[in-house]
């Protein structure tokens, strides 16, 4: 008696489109993130404007400051006291100062220019809408006091 | 003499390993999916000024008009009122848009040489909602056509006023 032949060759899925989509979906994410806005804080949530743009040209140093409230994941507010985010820091507003020696010194370490430093750097205050005004202006009087002296006022850029 | 054909060591169909580079493949999207932030973009409102600083010094012969733009709030930092100059303008939305219409009415009466040195001063209470200091702000810059979308800007110089102190 002839017994069956059994195949012994073993089925192989044809990973082709497979590898063709995950390759589009890989460049697609490297496309859509953006390093830019690394120090850009989710807690902040920015005021919304439609006539604020984007600079034209970007300013040769930036020094970025989030100032708002510390928020749970959906967005309460955890206490009433607004704090400066900077560099994975959660900082009293009051307490700035020494920060932004700090900051100071190390845009003066790279500056080789004989233009001063802190004419060189913009200020970049990205605050939360519900901020009282007066501690916005508390920062920049900070920044004021270390030398600084150019600032912008970030918004969301939203379309109507 | 007839030739034998050598027969060849070499496989017929190579198999390229694909697993190792799927594998990568998976962890770079992984990677990329899990760094990607859904964000709006942002954008700045310049100042070309410190912020209560010194005013600059221009021609002695051009007398500019001071746009002086205030925000009344109350404890809480609910607008109360928008002033300009001595004006009340109230604290809706439609006193944000006559915030607007002011400012270029002033500009207009200059003309487009001096425009560009135009300053407005925004004097706000501590306590006032950043937000509404903002939209202010953007109110005197200048206006979007809601037709072509584009921006006409006619104001460049904002400046903020000595900040006052909290309310008790």
């Amino acid at each position: 008696m002839k017994t069956p032949k059994v195949s012994t060759s073993t089925f192989e899925p044809d990973m082709t489109p497979i590898i063709d989509v995950v390759f589009q979906l890989v460049a697609f994410f490297m496309i859509a993130l953006s390093f830019e806005n690394t120090e850009a804080d989710e807690r902040v949530r920015l005021p919304k404007d439609m006539i604020a743009r984007p600079p034209e040209v970007r300013p040769e140093y930036e020094l970025i400051l989030n100032v708002g409230y510390r928020r749970t994941a959906t967005g309460r507010k955890l206490d009433t006291n607004p704090y400066v985010f900077h560099n994975n820091a959660t900082v009293d507003v009051r307490d700035l100062g020494p920060i932004l020696v700090q900051e100071r010194r190390n845009f003066e370490s790279t500056n080789r220019s004989e233009v001063r430093t802190t004419d060189r750097v913009t200020v970049i205050i990205r605050a939360d809408d519900d901020l009282p005004t007066g501690v916005v202006q508390e920062v920049v009087r900070h920044c004021q006091q270390v030398g600084f002296s150019r600032f912008s006022l970030r918004a969301a850029d939203v379309a109507e | 003499m007839a030739l034998k054909r050598r027969e060849s060591n070499l496989p017929t169909r190579f198999a390229i390993p694909m697993a190792p580079m799927i594998d990568v493949t998976f962890l770079l999207l992984m990677f990329f999916m899990c760094n990607l932030r859904v964000s709006t973009s942002e954008a700045d409102f310049r100042q070309n000024l410190p912020v209560g600083g010194p005013k600059p010094v221009l021609n002695d012969d051009v007398v500019l008009p001071e746009i002086k733009v205030g925000l009344k709030s109350d404890r809480d930092g609910r607008l109360i009122s928008i002033t300009i100059g001595s004006k009340d303008l109230g604290n809706d939305d439609a006193a944000f848009d006559q915030l607007s219409d002011e400012v270029l009415t002033v500009v207009r009466r200059l003309g487009n040489p001096l425009r560009k040195d135009v300053e407005v001063e925004i004097d706000a209470d501590f306590e006032t909602e950043y937000r509404h200091v903002m939209k202010a702000v953007s109110k005197c810059t200048g206006r979007l056509d809601p037709q072509t979308k584009q921006v006409a800007r006619y104001i460049e110089k904002i400046k903020f006023a000595p900040p006052h102190k909290p309310k008790e």
